[in-house]
């Protein structure tokens, strides 16, 4: 499997953006949990799903 | 503890192992790691591939379900609370309101004769039942992204029409209100909300003129109830 870099950083910033809503239930930082955070998790976990069928594809296990 | 603090303590704790997690998850080369080299972890015994590319599945997707599912719960849960009406400012008036004990709009005497005991603005302003509950929610989203992308003007409006549901809930085949005459000959209009309990009831919130920022009430309803 290559590198899950740019997955790594949108997870962190996601887990970080879910963080401060976990401590302080403001509305903008529900704003950032529901319409950034929760998408940056998607996408961090398109990327990791992706990379692992490639790999899987490549080793022909699949 | 209350489970608040609990979800809370939770919240952080992933959120805090997720970040540890991805902040190594994205400086590990997996292509170089070794199939051959083995690492113990508590009784057992895995290859550095094999322990990175688990730490990888439960960085990228485990914990982040984790944190989702929390934090949502910490929505579902603390969006029933009136403070959490309270912390959009285009609500203080409502909320000052409600709180005010010389008030006598419908809101106030609720909470004032504690009719409501908890979740006063939630109780009144979700359908009864599961699918109500959802739709209350999926309007509190709509709330959420017009109040942080600021497309709202003032004073806020109810969309749509009141749905008598949210006070027949409680009210409905109570003794007091069984017996009122217009109440029994009114049920079918109160029944599919075609005349509003507000009619006869009084004004639930400050009216629109009060609430306009700028009028002289405005101001007024702006201040804190101590």
């Amino acid at each position: 499997m290559s590198e899950l870099r740019w997955e790594a950083w949108a997870a962190i910033v996601a887990f970080i953006l879910t963080l401060g809503y976990t401590l302080n239930p403001l509305p903008y930082l529900m704003g950032a949990f529901t319409f950034i955070a929760q998408p940056l998790f998607a996408v961090a976990m398109l990327g990791y799903a992706q990379k692992v069928f490639r790999d899987l594809k490549r080793r022909k296990v699949i | 503890m209350d489970t608040a603090t609990l979800v809370r303590v939770l919240g952080t704790v992933i959120c805090l192992v997720g970040i540890v997690l991805c902040w190594h998850i994205g400086r590990t080369r997996f292509d170089g790691l070794s199939s051959e080299k083995l690492l113990s972890v508590a009784n057992a015994h895995l290859s550095q591939s094999s322990f990175w590319k688990l730490s990888a599945f439960a960085g990228i997707v485990l914990v982040p379900l984790a944190a989702v599912g929390i934090a949502n719960y910490h929505t579902f849960e603390g969006v029933q609370e009136v403070a959490a009406c309270a912390r959009c400012h285009v609500m203080r008036p409502m909320i000052n309101d409600l709180r005010n004990p010389e008030s006598n709009t419908l809101a106030a005497r609720h909470y004032k004769n504690h009719w409501i005991v908890q979740n006063q603005c939630y109780d009144c302003h979700s359908d009864y039942g599961l699918a109500g509950n959802m739709e209350a929610k999926m309007e509190g989203f709509r709330h959420l992204a017009r109040y942080t992308t600021r497309t709202y003007s003032e004073p806020i409006e109810l969309r749509g029409r009141f749905n008598n549901d949210n006070c027949l809930k409680c009210h409905q085949d109570m003794p007091k209100f069984e017996v009122v005459k217009s109440h029994q000959s009114m049920k079918a209009l109160l029944a599919d909300s075609s005349t509003s309990c507000l009619n006869c009831h009084g004004q639930a919130h400050p009216t629109r003129a009060e609430r306009t920022p700028g009028s002289a009430d405005y101001a007024k309803l702006m201040e804190v109830v101590k």
